[in-house]
């Protein structure tokens, strides 16, 4: 098609907390200035940046792309603020990938940032105004309604036990507890510990449900002749997908996530993959909710339509199993300031492919991940798959 | 603790329904600007020696090379009147009794926002202006610690 390769070669993050000090421009800053400093870069290298943040509303403050603009990086440079809801911080990966693969910009600076903690009482009422105001608002709706309807037809629609998808919870908090930058990382969290937890909308749980959260995340994307300049360790951007189901939640399958499907199926044949499960090594699914993890690996095609829970119970989803999941600990465990929280799913599978996880790194020099996120009117589906 | 926390008007339990709002942190040169503002009387600027640039309000960053700003100075509380307007409506659209005064005030590379105290028939761009400060005892840590600014030879 004409596209040039892109590869990212620095990634940067704040830890993610439940209220952060600063503003949401000075975390843009941190976690921008770290990526850039990661790979030895100034701003006078950079092209172009791209922004991702989710609804204005969390920050409180109205244009927050623009208003973040300064710590992004965004002075005297095109700027481009991306806002796909929940599904944002993989896309705004996508938006970088396609500015530098058209050949427009050399070296582009991705952040994405999200201050949930500004919204009081919660942040969970800033979504009241997505509902449709005639046929829904009066009920007073909110997301967990959504989730837990949602996850009571995937349980029943295929008999999955709830102490079984209190296991995705269990395991990513526990990988979570190696992640330096994490808010929920336990170690010895047990599916008791989820099992007993406050019960918010049955089905979900309290542990079911990732936090509300401050943090951000910046990668630097970079043309394939800068990047090998540049580094020995260019992650490279193999394949990209997105796609949009029906604006009626009503009318979607709440079994199976066919806007991932898509979103997947399109990232799969830009990167040549015809054997998803043999040919990703690593897979960090959008895990707000513990069943959505499970819901997206079947949308991926990383598992059969209700055997997601299989990588689980046999150890395969674990860091040393053959399928790692989440090994950053996923929202689940490292928190879910919304777009910072797609983009750390990226830069976990940079840092995981060039062996820089740390105390998390998964064994077996792992060749190829996906990364995946979720959201818009919780239709929209965001993939990126990554290899060195 | 943090300006924000200080707040002892905040209610420590409500009873009935709580209206959504946003509660915004300083930030981390939020906190210094403010506090030195609130406890000094000062205004601080900081500046960017690899850019040649002062931000006033003083940031924490340079926004231009993103590198971390770590010259922090006293700015001073008189600036160069850069331009005013005189407002006859209020927010809500009506007549205002007495027309209102908005001008920026310049400092290093950057300024203030902010009332004037003056008459508008001696104002002149390029005027210098001082900060008019509240008592001490009265200053909350907000940008309206400054009651106004007027000319300097008023």
């Amino acid at each position: 098609m004409g596209m040039r390769k892109v590869a990212v070669i620095g990634a940067g993050m704040t830890k993610f907390v439940r209220r952060a000090l600063e503003t949401p421009k000075e975390l843009s800053w941190e976690a921008a200035k770290m990526a850039l400093d990661s790979c030895e870069l100034t701003m006078d290298d950079v092209d172009g940046v791209c922004f991702g943040t989710a609804p204005d509303a969390f920050d409180g403050v109205h244009m927050n792309g623009e208003y973040c603009s300064d710590g992004a990086g965004a002075w005297n440079k095109p700027f481009m603020r991306c806002f796909v809801g929940g599904g944002t911080g993989v896309f705004v990966p996508i938006q970088g990938w396609y500015h530098v693969a058209s050949g427009l910009f050399d070296v582009v600076l991705v952040v994405a940032e999200e201050k949930m903690s500004s919204y009081y009482p919660h942040a969970q009422a800033a979504f009241l105004t997505i509902f449709d105001h005639t046929t829904e608002r009066p009920l007073k709706p909110n997301l967990l309604w959504i989730f837990a309807l949602e996850m009571n037809r995937y349980m029943t629609t295929y008999g999955i036990r709830k102490e079984d998808i209190a296991r995705v919870s269990v395991q990513h908090k526990r990988n979570a507890a190696n992640h330096p930058c994490a808010l929920l990382g336990e170690a010895n969290i047990t599916v008791e510990d989820v099992l007993n937890s406050e019960v918010l909308a049955w089905p979900v749980q309290r542990f079911d449900v990732s936090p509300v959260s401050d943090g951000a995340v910046a990668l630097v994307l970079a043309a394939e002749h800068v990047a090998k300049r540049l580094t020995d360790k260019p992650v490279w951007i193999e394949g990209v997908g997105w796609h949009l189901d029906t604006a009626y939640w009503t009318n979607r399958d709440l079994a199976y996530p066919r806007y991932v499907e898509y979103a997947a199926k399109m990232a799969y044949d830009m990167a040549g993959i015809k054997e998803p499960r043999k040919e990703i090594h690593i897979a960090e699914p959008y895990d707000p909710f513990d069943y959505k993890a499970l819901h997206h690996l079947e949308g991926l095609q990383l598992a059969e339509r209700g055997k997601a829970i299989e990588l689980y119970l046999s150890g395969a989803a674990a860091p040393d199993g053959d399928l790692p999941i989440c090994p950053s600990g996923g929202l689940l465990g490292v928190g879910n300031p919304i777009a910072a929280a797609g983009l750390m799913k990226v830069a976990e599978l940079f840092w995981q492919l060039r062996s820089e996880a740390g105390a998390r790194q998964v064994p077996g020099q792992p060749r190829r991940g996906l990364a995946q996120a979720w959201g818009d009117l919780m239709q929209v589906g965001t993939v990126i798959v990554m290899g060195r | 603790m943090t300006l924000l926390e200080r707040d002892r008007e905040a209610p420590s339990a409500w009873k009935g329904s709580l209206p959504v709002t946003s509660r915004y942190t300083y930030g981390l040169a939020g906190e210094r600007f403010f506090r030195a503002l609130k406890d000094e009387g000062k205004i601080l600027a900081s500046y960017c020696p690899k850019c040649d640039h002062t931000y006033v309000p003083a940031v924490n960053f340079c926004e231009r090379c993103l590198s971390e700003l770590t010259e922090w100075q006293d700015a001073g509380l008189v600036g160069v009147l850069h331009t005013y307007t005189l407002l006859f409506v209020d927010f809500e659209g009506q007549p205002l009794d007495e027309p209102e005064l908005i001008g920026f005030i310049s400092f290093g590379d950057g300024g203030i926002i902010h009332k004037l105290d003056a008459n508008p028939d001696e104002l002149e761009i390029g005027m210098p202006m001082k900060a008019v400060l509240k008592p001490q005892k009265e200053r909350s840590g907000s940008i309206l610690d400054i009651r106004c600014f007027q000319p300097v030879n008023k």
